[in-house]
């Protein structure tokens, strides 16, 4: 073996690693669709902060089922597919640790932590899928979603207000990113 | 003392098994047709690769039916994953350790 056939090995490894990650990696519909439910809870937000509770409480196992299901058609029909383990582990990890959040700010009484709590957790659960899917571009996202929930945080607003703030700026970011990359795949095909 | 390149695998340094290999290790398995796309190869230059490395252990095949036709699904086993990573760790290794114009 010679240098150059060692530099072509490790590019050819790339380039099929690569290929494996792009095909198997397509956030953008978990994006669109959660995006969505953001958008449609913020109708709710005026009337009281229960509404809003129990619209996640059905609209977020549907979403995420309607996710699993695409994800489990699309492997079928590609001819790869990766790990749910990893999918699972975030999710489960998000529940707790939303609860957990939403515990703390009650049982101590800490009424910015209940606020900021749980969107910086769901901030904290698109850095993971952007890690899991090697996607910079949903990485990116969640550390502004992060930025954003803190200031929104710190302007002090009530907590009616920085909620439909928070939903409203989460589900425009994520329906824009989850749309732009939808186009970008649909541009490569 | 011991020449660097003989830390290298002769079964997974070959530019298709590497291939397929790279492509297992970032998946849970991948069907016959993926890796015949991707790898651009043909079926039967395919099939050859497979059988030695499901033969070396790196890999497992499963042949099942879906939807009334015939598939096979590609495994990386943990002996090809990390047979893999020591393969491109030894090849970075020498192609950091000695210059362009050399022969490894």
């Amino acid at each position: 073996m010679n240098i150059d056939q060692a530099r072509e090995s490790i590019a050819f490894s790339n380039y099929a690693r690569k290929r494996a990650r792009d095909d198997i990696a397509r956030p953008w519909l978990a994006l669109v669709l959660l995006g969505s439910l953001s958008v449609a809870s913020l109708s709710l937000t005026d009337a009281a902060a229960t509404p809003t509770g129990l619209f996640w409480v059905f609209a977020g196992p549907l979403g995420a089922g309607a996710i699993a299901l695409y994800a489990y058609r699309r492997n079928r029909s590609s001819g790869i597919d990766s790990s749910p383990v990893a999918y699972l582990a975030i999710t489960l990890g998000l529940i707790t640790l939303s609860y957990a959040a939403a515990k703390i700010a009650f049982v101590f009484q800490i009424p910015v932590f209940g606020r900021g709590g749980p969107a910086l957790v769901v901030a904290a659960g698109y850095l993971a899928l952007g890690w899991i899917e090697r996607s910079w571009i949903v990485a990116g996202v969640s550390i502004a979603l992060i930025a954003v929930t803190v200031a929104i945080v710190g302007l002090g607003l009530s907590p009616q207000a920085s909620k439909a703030a928070m939903l409203a700026f989460y589900g425009v970011a994520l329906l824009a990113v989850g749309f732009n990359m939808r186009l970008e795949r649909h541009q490569l095909q | 003392m011991t020449h660097p390149t003989s830390a290298l695998d002769d079964t997974v340094h070959q530019r298709v098994r590497l291939g397929i290999l790279a492509v297992l290790s970032e998946s849970r398995r991948a069907d016959f047709g993926y890796l015949k796309e991707v790898l651009e190869v043909t079926a039967g230059n395919l099939s050859q690769h497979l059988a030695i490395l499901e033969e070396a252990g790196h890999i497992q095949i499963a042949k099942v039916f879906e939807d009334k036709r015939s598939r096979t699904w590609i495994t990386a086993t943990r002996k090809g994953r990390a047979a893999l990573a020591s393969e491109i760790a030894t090849m970075k290794t020498l192609l950091e350790g000695i210059g362009t114009s050399q022969r490894v």
